[in-house]
């Protein structure tokens, strides 16, 4: 087994997917040509919506990230940010950008994928987790003439938010929609805006539902194919998401209906927590073998809120309040209970926890989830410890220990025989 | 060694579980809270003496069975005192979001640990109108977590409180200015007991202890050894420490720490009523690296290293710290443009063990000499 390598990839929409990417970061590329303000920003919030309804080019460094790992530039990228003097304990998105935009942004020669244009724009978040600051107070730092809008958001847990945080947060999206205007030079339809709304509400509807086929045993697909997320972290609120997510349900729903598993014999159903290895996607089809299919991760239900076109002020607000704390360790009781739930509805016969060096948000929890795993429901986790973008971090052999182990214990409990 | 007129402070210091213990056995309330911006007046006017948590040197083995090794060694300790039952008085735990590490853990504590209130408070980064009408609200849910019936906590009580808070961080700022000046007859490991007694002290008692010191100190220039240097950092629990620094011949002239001067800048906010005098405090609070710009850290320093007459800045930070971590390439090329050389120093949760603090201390001031 190699220390990075890709996923293999099952699904027909695959190759779509590949179209939907290139065709993204070729628009980026294009909006200064085009006349569209490029407006940098951290994913998972309504600041997306707003950019397409303006007609704004969104661009997302943390998602340049996966990008750069899959096309091997995140070496580089640590050598350029580490000989600045970030430490090597930040996370990996925060080294890999920063390493980026002081670095290979400004060589020659272009990824396959191009490079990421100038902002015009920064949506510098006060909120989420540090990490995602920290990166954008770097970024301003390295585009001093891009404008900068710094924006409050309540980190607070799902379960605990009240109405002074929604007031605030709808608050803080009015000021931001005035700043884009003004920087951007373009008023908002709110008409437009409520279409994009609806637009997202639908992908979130066909994620949604796309989920809903790996109940189906065997798993028409696995967690090799979570590249689909792309669009929802870069396409929300725009009819290119909704069809291509189309295109996966449709191909999806088929697959589950002819009984197409991902494997032929489909022995052990697994769940992901914690963000892949991006550079090394193949693990996730490593536990195939065995018979194992990977079939959920921590971000199946993390994209599923659905939003309400005739509110699009609070359902923005509302998104933007939701989507951190869903996944990291503000709201642990409730990332607990989404577990619990996927478990159930998926039929998961263990949990793998990436211990994830890169990112203590999202680790943070683990270990009472598991606790809770094991005692309601009696299913069993494995830790593998490693790191998200920092290959460093992680060793093969013992990935490869610990994942043989736990898979023999797992078809050892459902009775397979050894070997 | 530390001199007759801090003693009572380090004693403090050192007897505060025992203490703490004797009063929660004679009915009084704990409750705890891992950093700063934790507003302590609330917690007080709500009944309840606020206990800054610690971790201290040592080990750590319970706490890895519920929290990664790449967490900083402050959580880490914390966290495992507590589930050794050294945090067994405290009736739970208020924090605000500062960094991930805080949040994740208080959520844990909650999971784990007994105690009945545990409260995440989210602070406005900005300060406009909207964020401060904001951040009343967020403190009067605070309050409601803390007692049902908020009219238990009168304005008036509120506003004694603010006062007798107001009253200590402003001594605590005469005792820095005096130190600004040259004229502060105590050590910069005797200054760091004098704060942390202050945040597992009851205030009132506390309060009283400083105007004791204050009144003790004679107001004259005091003889200066050692190459005057800045430390900046969160917490430095330990004050021998901030000994090791200045017995290497580096004279701490100022600090930008949380056990520091950090919290008690600006000593105290403006405002119509306590609350409002509260949110202002707060709003105001010179930048922590979880909560700022390193540019805006970068001014400040600067500012103290004016003031101070800093020749030099020790970064003193604790492992896997993302917040300080990350503004330090920053930091450091702003301070290489005033010619400010730094020194960059990680603790561990045992940091004395490591020798190499010690010589890299050394081979720093000869550098800084030469
Ligand atoms: S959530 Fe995790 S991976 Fe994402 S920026 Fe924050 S620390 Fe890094
Ligand atoms: S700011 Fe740093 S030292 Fe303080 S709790 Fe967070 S990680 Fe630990």
């Amino acid at each position: 087994m190699e220390k990075t390598q890709k996923s293999i990839k099952r699904l027909k929409s695959g190759k779509a997917l590949n179209q939907v990417v290139a065709e993204y970061y070729l628009e980026c590329m294009q909006a200064p040509r085009e006349g569209r303000p490029v407006v940098w920003m951290p994913p998972m919030n309504g600041a997306i919506e707003m950019c397409y309804a303006m007609d704004l080019q969104p661009v997302f460094p943390e998602n340049w990230s996966p990008v750069c790992a899959a096309f091997g530039l995140t070496p580089r990228n640590f050598e350029v940010a580490e000989g600045m003097g970030y430490s090597r304990d930040l996370c990996g998105y925060l080294r890999n950008i920063i390493g980026y935009v002081n670095g290979p942004m400004q060589a020659e020669a272009a990824m396959p994928l191009g490079r990421l244009p100038e902002p015009d724009i920064l949506l510098s978040p006060n909120g989420g987790c540090v990490p995602v600051m920290k990166i954008f107070h770097a970024l301003e730092r390295r585009f001093p003439s891009a404008k900068v809008f710094a924006g409050d958001l309540p980190q607070v847990a799902v379960e605990e938010i009240k109405q002074h945080h929604m007031d605030y947060a709808v608050q803080e999206g009015a000021r931001l929609i005035e700043f884009l205007e003004h920087a951007g030079k373009r008023k908002l339809n709110e008409e437009r805006l409520r279409e994009v709304v609806a637009l997202s509400d639908q992908a979130c509807a066909l994620w949604d539902e796309i989920m809903t086929y790996r109940r189906v045993i065997p798993a028409p697909f696995s967690a090799a194919e979570i590249g689909i997320m792309f669009v929802m972290v870069t396409r929300q609120g725009t009819a290119k998401a909704v069809d291509f997510l189309t295109l996966v349900r449709d191909e999806i729903q088929e697959r589950a209906h002819q009984h197409q598993g991902v494997i032929a014999d489909e022995k052990l159903r697994l769940f992901w927590d914690n963000i892949p290895l991006w550079y090394n996607m193949g693990l996730f089809n490593y536990f195939e073998k065995m018979g194992g299919v990977v079939v959920a991760e921590t971000y199946s239900a993390a994209w599923s809120l659905r939003l309400d076109p005739s509110r699009p002020f609070e359902s923005l607000a509302l998104k933007s309040l939701r989507s951190y704390p869903m996944v990291s360790c503000v709201s642990v009781e409730r990332r607990k209970q989404m577990l619990l739930n996927a478990c159930r509805e998926y039929h998961i016969d263990g949990v793998i926890m990436h211990r994830n060096k890169s990112c203590l948000p999202i680790t943070l929890g683990q270990m009472d989830i598991k606790r809770a795993l094991e005692t309601e429901l009696g299913i069993p986790t494995v830790f593998i410890d490693a790191d998200h973008m920092d290959a460093r971090n992680f060793s093969v052999a013992q990935f490869q220990a610990r994942a043989d182990a736990f898979m023999e214990m797992l078809l050892a409990r459902k009775g397979y025989a050894h070997g | 060694m530390c001199s007759e007129i801090v003693n009572s402070f380090v004693q403090a210091w050192h007897d505060h579980p025992a203490r703490l213990r004797r009063l929660t056995a004679a009915g009084r309330k704990c409750i705890g809270y891992f950093c700063t911006y934790t507003p302590v007046e609330i917690l007080y006017a709500a009944g309840f003496i606020p206990v800054r948590i610690t971790g201290g040197r040592g080990t750590v083995e319970k706490a890895y069975s519920l929290a990664p090794d790449f967490i900083c060694p402050f959580m880490k300790r914390s966290l495992e005192k507590a589930l050794a039952g050294e945090y067994d008085y405290l009736c739970g735990v208020i924090q605000s979001y500062t960094c991930d590490a805080a949040c994740g853990m208080l959520n844990i504590w909650k999971e784990n640990l007994k105690g009945t209130h545990y409260h995440l408070l989210s602070l406005p980064y900005n300060d406009n109108d909207g964020a401060r009408t904001y951040l009343r609200l967020e403190l009067k849910a605070l309050m409601e977590r803390l007692v049902v019936d908020t009219a238990r906590i009168s304005a008036n009580a509120l506003g004694q409180v603010v006062d007798l808070y107001d009253g200590i961080r402003q001594r605590i700022s005469l005792l820095y200015a005096g130190r600004f000046k040259g004229r502060l007859p105590i050590s910069a490991q005797e200054l760091a007991y004098v704060v942390l007694a202050g945040q597992v002290l009851p205030p009132q008692d506390y309060h009283e202890q400083l105007e004791r010191l204050i009144h003790s100190i004679d107001d004259k220039d005091v003889e200066q050894t050692g190459v005057p240097v800045l430390l900046s950092g969160s917490l430095v629990e330990e004050p021998e420490i901030l000994g090791a620094v200045e017995a290497a011949g580096l004279r701490i002239v100022a600090d930008d720490l949380c056990t520091g001067l950090r919290p008690y800048s600006p000593a105290f906010g403006r405002g119509e009523d306590p609350v409002d005098r509260i949110v202002d405090r707060l709003m105001a609070r010179s930048p922590c690296p979880s909560r700022s710009k390193a540019i805006q850290r970068a001014a400040h320093l600067r500012t103290l290293v004016m003031k101070s007459g800093a020749k030099a800045v020790i970064f003193l930070v604790q492992k896997f710290c993302t917040p300080h971590l990350a503004d330090i390439p920053i930091l450091a090329e702003e301070l290489k443009k005033m010619d400010i050389p730094i020194l960059v120093l990680e603790m561990d949760e045992h940091w004395q063990s490591s020798g190499q603090f010690q010589g890299r201390l050394q081979s720093f001031l000869e550098m800084i000499v030469l």
